[in-house]
């Protein structure tokens, strides 16, 4: 078997510069908290207008039906309500949101309500517009719709039966997208293994993250200019603008989105597009401006969840002493009703093809079909936190079934540090990391030594103690041209973000972002790296909370998602600080009489470094360029207003191989779970549990820290009960809080962390994206859970959430938990 | 969900049965009922306000006698739907003579939620049925008295 290591062909690295002591990589207060802890924070629900419209949705009770008729005029005869929008109206003034996919998935008609028919239990029908927020809630149950219902699909695995009920006619099938992968020699590693590890069935299940904040939005429309401003929290309004502006056949200059606090987006308000929409009709059609939040049991029940998937006919070719060649499986992602931002998800798991291992032949069936359930979105770990607990899996189960240590079959498998950067099969490179060290700090703060021991004193009291590592990737920054693997027609490829950086009237250092952040402490990094490379501290550095997309720091891709601020955001700052730097040189040197090398930035002041005496305050700097400029050479070509475009060196992908290097960075997780299981009723508790990540160089560890603690309890709940499971007539049995528990901080076991800092050697400061490593957690959960019930017939855990009464069934049954697996000797 | 039941009444199965195939009185044992309306012998419909608790459920309601067997059994369908709440049921009444006089009333039902409201209250909506139940039979208790003394 032949492996290969590559130096990237165009490495990105900090220039070479003289190194000295800055705020990068320290805990500086974080600049966002005073307002935050004081209320102080601007969020969508916070604005008004005057004489605003608040807007209700009206959303369908079934799962699948068409729509016979809707009759508004109830609605509208009620005082106080101020228009509606139906279907019919959508259909005629919008065309439909373009969709990513190749046939049959591209022929999906998506509009902002529901034309003609209904595909899941929630969809929005109808909106009614009123002056106060309860008497549209009010009127919306004044509109009369007519249900025909119709069979209902939502089981995924029977969405291609002949029998199963067809979605979207237009596509005349449920299935979105379908391809095949195949990277390295299958059929060579089968013959090469002592054994094949075949497995039936594993089961990722659908879940969502939980904002604090629920998505929402005013929308005012111009009618001089015919444009729209959309105050809201939609995380991306790059990607937005793009659906949205065809759909309203109109250019994107006229949507001008404005985002300020943002309470958590986690990848859920990506695709707002539909409700922003219907926002936009509403506000032309009814002359007002028109505000809408999402109400908690709509966030559950009609925004987006994560990718359900389902791996079938697994193969694991594998050595005796657990080497493990590859893998080759079957899959079939669940998107819900319609595709929106999919059919992505079936090539960013890819990113990550092999998850931490040194697997070298993969080969994979997916397919993505459409079923009666709310449509999916990219959520924290999108697409990949399936792929990494499937690899996890299959690592923990050939352990299980050749009687070897986890820990030691991971050591094995793993990718070496000293193998970095590595290629994948496909062509990712991930680029630094020692996950065998990361995987023996993560064991240490349980202290493993004493597990067998503490194994036996659990049982003097009656507990199965287990212990779980779940070992994972956030890879980060990706490369949009794997969209082209999809489709090849699509036109996206590489990455960008923008920020700007200018130097005020009054020396004032002001930066905006392209970013949208919704609680990652944007503010506090980008104003430590301005700090470092202009000389002064992070106080001097006003950062404009939030994003406007008339501040000019704005691109195709802006917004956080997919683990990337470290890397474009920063580098977007870095590079327009950078820039200003130099026109700030520029100007001292032409004032002072000397070369711009021979300024210095230091201490708030441009000023000779042979001389410091000679020194221009900043605030000099911005007075002469802005108010005072008469006298200055006319080749001086200084604006102290500096905009950067960051570009990740990326290639497009090869469409035929479905091959190349899909995302930058690779932040490392390794997590390590401790249990005990009350063996008579399944009921658990988290006894010891440990994260070590390594994100590269850190900017700002606190932060770095906290993103590390929400990931692991997004895992955790995920790991233990949070699920949104539906019945067989398509209604979801957890629509809010009282059935879909988000852990808080009592239900966390004490957390033990610590980190490893791998630079990356492609990107500025050796950073890496993170934030998205909570899926090691859910995997901890399932291993530990497995091992711990070894004693009782050794059951296989084969879903990703395991409430006690799975638990249960695994101890009751242990024999059927295991029918889906075997051992065949190659 | 599942229910089933008995109960007794201080009344001979005719007179039992007579106020079951009646459906304005049957109309008075429902909870929140504003308006009853009888399409023929087999079909009803009726606009009713379910209380929910923290508040009502308002349904629109056909109901539809599937099968009889006079005086013994009788089988119903209802099918409901409201703002963002679809309501059906299945449900069966046996009679027999009771012991020393009077009726007995053997019943099951098997009732669906489905929709947001059906969503949200998974949990509590068994409660909540199970008093609307208690309700219903008890008003149907005095809906077979007053019949029954009325002759």
């Amino acid at each position: 078997m032949s492996e290969t290591t590559v130096t990237p062909e165009r490495p990105i690295t900090v220039e070479e510069r003289e190194v000295k002591p800055g705020f990068v990589g320290t805990n500086v207060p974080r600049k966002e908290d005073a307002r935050l802890v004081q209320g102080q924070g601007v969020f969508a629900d916070d604005m008004r207008r005057h004489g605003m419209g608040y807007v209700h949705f009206v959303r369908s009770p079934y799962a699948h039906a068409q729509i016979t008729g809707i009759d508004v005029s109830k609605a509208l005869e009620l005082e106080g309500v101020y228009g509606t929008l139906t279907g019919d109206e959508v259909a005629i003034q919008t065309d439909p949101f373009f969709e990513l996919s190749t046939p049959p998935g591209s022929e999906i008609k998506d509009y902002a309500l529901a034309v003609g028919k209904v595909r899941w239990m929630g969809e929005p029908v109808a909106a009614v517009v009123a002056a106060t927020r309860e008497l549209a809630r009010d009127a919306a149950e004044l509109v009369e719709v007519e249900y025909e219902p119709l069979p209902v699909l939502v089981d995924a695995e029977k969405a291609q039966d002949v029998e199963a009920p067809i979605l979207h006619d237009d596509a005349g099938s449920n299935v979105v997208w379908s391809g095949e992968f195949d990277w390295g020699d299958f059929d060579a590693a089968l013959a090469e293994a002592d054994r094949v590890v075949k497995i039936d069935r594993l089961h990722f299940h659908r879940f969502s993250s939980t904002p604090l904040e629920c998505s929402g939005c005013i929308v005012e429309y111009e009618r001089a200019t015919g444009q729209w401003t959309l105050f809201g929290n939609h995380q991306m309004p790059g990607v937005g603008a793009i659906w949205m502006a065809p759909a309203l056949r109109v250019g994107i200059d006229k949507l001008r989105f404005v985002s300020h606090d943002i309470g958590g987006a986690f990848g859920n308000k990506i695709t707002l597009h539909p409700y922003f929409v219907a926002c936009c009709l509403l506000a032309r059609k009814l002359r007002r401006p028109v505000q809408w939040t999402e109400w908690r049991t709509d966030q559950h029940m009609a925004n987006t969840h994560g990718n359900e998937r389902t791996f079938l006919d697994i193969e694991v070719p594998v050595r005796s002493d657990g080497t493990m060649l590859g893998f080759k499986v079957r899959a079939i992602d669940d998107c819900g009703a319609f595709p929106r931002y999919e059919p992505l998800g079936c090539i960013i798991w890819a990113q990550v093809t092999p998850g931490c291992y040194r697997w070298r032949h993969v080969r994979v069936d997916f397919t993505q079909v459409c079923t009666n359930k709310s449509p999916v979105a990219p959520n924290r770990g999108y697409s990949r936190m399936q792929q990494l607990w499937f690899t996890e899996r299959l690592v923990d189960i050939v352990a299980h079934e050749l009687e070897l240590d986890p820990v030691e079959v991971r050591k094995r498998n793993y990718i070496r540090s000293d193998e970095m950067p590595y290629e994948t099969p496909n062509g990712c490179v991930y680029d630094s990391g020692d996950y065998a060290l990361c995987l023996d700090k993560a064991l240490e703060l349980i202290d493993y030594g004493s597990i067998e021991q503490r194994r036996e004193e659990a049982a003097t009291r009656g507990k199965l103690l287990g212990l779980g590592i779940g070992s994972t990737l956030d890879s980060g920054t990706n490369n949009f041209g794997q969209s082209m693997i999809l489709n090849p027609e699509l036109q996206f490829s590489g990455n960008n973000e923008v920020a700007t950086v200018k130097l005020d009237l009054f020396g004032e250092i002001v930066v905006t972002l392209g970013t949208v952040p919704q609680g990652q402490g944007h503010e506090t990094t980008a104003s430590q790296v301005v700090a470092d490379i202009l000389g002064c501290t992070p106080d001097d550095v006003h950062v404009r909370p939030g994003h406007d997309s008339y501040w000019n720091s704005h691109a195709g891709f802006s917004g956080t998602y997919a683990s990337q601020f470290a890397v474009t955001g920063i580098g977007a700052v870095k590079g327009a600080t950078e820039r200003l730097a130099t026109e700030m040189r520029q100007l001292a040197a032409a004032v002072l009489g000397c070369a711009p090398d021979d300024i210095e930035l230091a201490e708030g002041q441009a000023r000779m470094r042979e001389n410091p005496e000679a020194a221009l305050p900043f605030m000099a700097l911005g007075a002469i360029i802005n108010a005072n400029n008469a006298g200055l050479p006319q080749d001086l070509d200084v604006t102290l207003n500096c905009r950067y475009v960051y570009r990740p060196p990326f290639e497009k992908p090869d469409v035929e191989r479905k091959y190349g290097n899909l995302t930058l960075t690779y932040a490392n997780q390794v997590h390590a779970c401790v249990i005990e299981i009350d063996g008579e009723t399944g009921v658990y508790e988290i006894v010891d549990y440990a994260a070590v990540d390594d994100c590269g160089h850190r900017i700002h560890p606190q932060i770095v820290e906290g993103q590390v603690h929400g990931a692991m309890a997004h895992g955790l709940g995920a790991a233990t009960h949070e699920q949104f499971p539906y019945d067989e007539d398509g209604t979801l049995l957890t629509a809010n809080f009282y059935d879909y528990h988000v852990p808080h901080a009592l239900d966390m076991p004490p957390l033990k962390t610590d980190y490893v800092e791998s630079p990356s050697p492609f990107t500025n400061y050796g950073a890496k994206g993170m934030g998205e490593g909570g899926g090691a957690g859910i995997h901890a959960v399932c291993a530990a859970i497995q091992d711990a019930l070894r004693p009782l017939g050794g059951p296989i855990v084969t879903d990703s959430c395991n409430p006690p009464n799975r638990v249960w069934e695994l101890i009751r049954d242990p024999e059927a938990a295991r029918a889906g697996v075997a051992v065949e000797s190659a | 969900m599942k229910l089933e039941g008995t109960r007794s009444f201080e009344a001979p199965r005719q007179a039992v049965w007579e106020v079951l195939n009646d459906p304005a009185r049957m109309a008075k044992t429902m909870p929140g009922v504003e308006s009853f309306d009888v399409q023929d012998d087999r079909h009803w419909k009726a606009n009713v306000k379910i209380p929910l608790g923290l508040g009502v459920l308002p349904l629109s309601i056909g109901f539809e006698k599937i099968e009889e067997r006079p005086i013994e059994y009788a089988r119903l369908h209802a099918n409901g739907s409201g703002v963002g709440a679809i309501m059906s049921m299945a449900t069966g009444f046996h009679l027999s003579e009771a012991d020393g006089g009077g009726t007995d009333m053997r019943w099951e039902a098997e009732v669906k939620v489905a929709g947001p409201v059906g969503s949200m209250g998974q949990r509590v909506l068994q409660p909540i049925v199970n008093q609307q139940v208690q309700n219903v039979l008890a008003a149907l208790d005095e809906q077979v008295q007053e019949a029954y003394s009325a002759g």
